[in-house]
């Protein structure tokens, strides 16, 4: 019995130590003093930013730091908010919600910023809300999540394509195409099962008619099993709403099975890695995404392309490679509360920042033209979107 | 549902299996030798692949090349970690063991992010992608790549625990270390042992996947989790145990996209898991504790 007991026990205690572990996992994101090079000698204000430069979503908050950092250099130098330098705190939450809440509080509290820049994830944006809410300052979300401006708070504001505008844009382009029978595969994540919900509700409206919903845990290794349902469906065209590495082994295993119809993506999937990963088998994938992917597709005479350009230019020469979408929404979370800032005199509080970022119109960022208002904090429209098709190993504009 | 699909299914559910059962084997054999889950393990996994990847894409070396720097490379990590951590603490004492198996997972996926950055890396098809159809269902090549691996990591250990001096010193050890170092058998390098084993078979198991899924500093828990689950439900300590447990769970995975839902695959199969422990708490084919009292 005693070796029955000690086993038990070996068993039970990992799992307990694990979850007490996770819990403690909190606080130890590393401060960040960006560039805080202008020539002003006055005080600085200060803006937090909370981003996963660690955890599942390491991939997204690595260019979103070098956007901000680049970023926060660039303002500085040109003078700052009138007069007066920017400093972003740049705190780490390991893509963990609980962390998330840690660290949002500390730079409220020690820090005293006025503004915060994220989360990176859509978890991480609606678990810091309830200390954005009680400290009174407004909150630019980098995630993509549609609940994030759906499920809507005064002071929260978000600077990607959410899954309201683009999974109409997707169905669309869908229906454009004759295909109304179609399959549905997504992540049981936060992204996918955002994604789902409004895919249903949208497909409700339009010719688009869902015949199979099949999903898959983040971390999955193989998902014939629900390709194999999808193929018994009869479906016309595989949607696929992920925004993780899952996505290479959809295109794969669907290759594989020979499943030829249509797979069509999200701007979940808007990243090189996915075409590495998926090799031949990513050709001919479809998505919708913004247009800063292929710049010409902004009108090589407008004010977008030129922004765009510019901040592709830049990026690329400081840190060797083409920035994705997601260090364009960082790009645009800072510059729309800098440009808010500037906008107001001396002396301003959280409260005249908040109404001055929602009063954003004509913002031309990189995600598109951002026109902020009191029951729109998104800010975008489907004419910020594209479609792209990946062929030879790359994305080029659909149609 | 037609025979084809339900082929399908079964080859999907052996593929994932394999998987399963190599990383079960890493558990079993180090708690054989020492008692204690290695939390770790999981680690080896994701290790495997990433270190495959680096001397592939980064060295520049052919894949067959790499994938044994990989692999071996993996090995002397599980090495080190024995070495350094686990044998540090000298009373061998469960609860500690334990703990400084989850700090040294936690160490080994931070520093694979801090050496290899956060985005997920991918290898080549060992030969070149490609399809056999069995009766109408499709096989990747890489599949019976994966299960080949199993299939000659199964029959290796098989003959290096009952064909060799060191394999019946490994036994002996799982059996009863004390009298075991009572006759001489040097339990310190039992344990480490052990290590390496686990070591190279979760490399193996890393290795042969990330061509289809690719890697990242991040995969080593949830498949960790896994290999857990089914070294559990065959019975811990015991390696045939631990294949079976990992094909039967790859299998009820795989039959609960089929029959039941998707989305609930993994609580499907940990209920089952639960049930087959509630009347056989050693597991499947584990033996019952009272034989060691």
């Amino acid at each position: 019995m005693a070796a029955k007991k000690r086993i038990v026990a070996s068993l039970l205690l990992p799992v307990v130590l694990m979850s007490v572990v996770s819990l403690a996992g909190c606080g130890t994101g590393a401060s960040d003093d960006p560039g805080n090079d202008g020539a002003s000698t006055a005080e600085p204000y200060r803006i937090g930013a909370v981003l996963s430069l660690s955890g599942t979503l390491a991939g997204l908050g690595e260019p979103e730091k070098n956007t901000i950092e680049m970023e926060v250099e660039r303002i500085n130098a040109a003078g700052g908010v009138n007069g007066r330098p920017i400093e972003v705190l740049i705190e780490d939450d390991a893509t963990d919600a609980e962390t998330a809440v840690a660290v949002t509080t500390r730079l409220i509290e020690n820090d005293g910023v006025i503004a915060i820049i994220g989360a990176t994830g859509t978890g991480g944006t609606m678990a810091i809300r309830q200390e954005v809410v009680r400290a009174g300052i407004p909150n630019v979300s980098v995630a993509g999540g549609s609940v994030i401006t759906a499920d809507f708070h005064p002071l929260v504001f978000q600077t990607p394509w959410s899954n309201m505008i683009v999974v109409p844009f997707t169905l669309n382009y869908l229906e454009e195409r004759g295909i109304t029978r179609v399959a549905v595969i997504a992540d049981s994540g936060g992204f996918g099962k955002d994604g789902v919900d409004v895919i249903r509700a949208a497909a409700e409206g339009s010719a688009v008619e869902i015949v199979a919903e099949e999903s898959f845990n983040p971390g999955d290794t193989d998902m014939t099993g629900q390709l194999t349902k999808i193929r018994a469906s009869g479906a016309e065209a595989v949607l696929l709403w992920n925004a993780g590495r899952e996505a290479a082994t959809v295109a794969k295993n669907m290759d594989a099975l020979g499943l030829e119809i249509p797979l069509i993506g999200s701007h979940g999937n808007a990243r090189t890695e996915f075409i590495e990963g998926a090799g031949s088998a990513a050709e001919d994938f479809v998505f919708a995404a913004g247009k800063v992917l292929v710049p010409e597709a902004y009108g090589v005479d407008t004010e977008e392309y030129r922004v765009a350009t510019d901040f592709i230019e830049r990026y690329t020469d400081r840190f060797g490679v083409a920035p994705d979408t997601f260090a364009g929404h960082a790009f645009d979370a800072l510059h729309i509360i800098v440009e808010a800032m500037k906008r107001l005199p001396e002396g301003f509080t959280p409260a005249d920042l908040r109404d001055e970022i929602e009063n954003t119109t004509g913002f031309v960022g990189i995600g598109g033209v951002f026109n902020y208002s009191a029951d729109d904090h998104n800010g975008l429209g489907q004419d910020d979107l594209v479609m792209y098709r990946v062929s030879g190993g790359t994305w080029v504009l659909e149609e | 549902m037609g025979t084809t699909e339900l082929l399908q299914f079964a080859l999907a559910g052996l593929k994932n299996g394999s998987i399963y059962a190599l990383v079960a084997l890493g558990f079993t054999l180090v708690y054989a030798a020492t008692g204690v889950i290695n939390f770790a393990q999981g680690e080896f996994y994701m290790l495997g692949g990433m270190l495959s990847v680096w001397a592939y894409a980064d060295l520049g070396l052919p894949l067959p090349l790499a994938a044994l720097v990989g692999v071996a490379a993996t090995a002397l990590v599980g090495i080190v970690f024995e070495l350094t951590a686990i044998r540090q603490r000298k009373d061998g004492d469960p609860l500690a063991l334990i703990i400084i198996t989850v700090g040294g997972s936690m160490l080994l996926s931070s520093l694979a992010r801090h050496l290899f950055g956060p985005n997920e890396r991918a290898l080549p098809l060992f030969s070149g992608g490609g399809n056999v159809s069995v009766a109408g269902a499709v096989l990747e090549v890489q599949t019976i790549w994966i299960v080949g691996i199993t299939a000659v990591s199964v029959a290796g250990l098989w003959y290096l625990y009952n064909r060799t001096a060191l394999g019946r010193a490994m036994r002996a050890c799982a059996v009863n270390r004390d009298a075991a170092r009572i006759v001489g058998i040097d339990t310190r390098l039992m344990v480490t042992v052990s290590f390496v084993l686990a070591a190279t078979l979760g490399a193996l198991a890393g290795l042969a996947v990330t061509p289809l899924t690719q890697t990242a500093f991040d995969v080593g828990p949830s498949v960790g989790i896994k290999g857990f689950a089914a070294a559990i439900l065959g019975g811990l300590g015991n390696p045939i145990a631990a294949v079976v447990g990992g094909l039967v769970l790859g299998m009820l995975e795989s039959l609960s996209i089929a029959f039941i839902s998707s989305t609930y695959k993994d609580a499907i199969a940990l209920i089952v898991l639960l049930g087959v422990l509630f009347v056989r708490p050693q597991g499947l084919l584990g033996r019952s504790g009272r034989e060691k009292v």
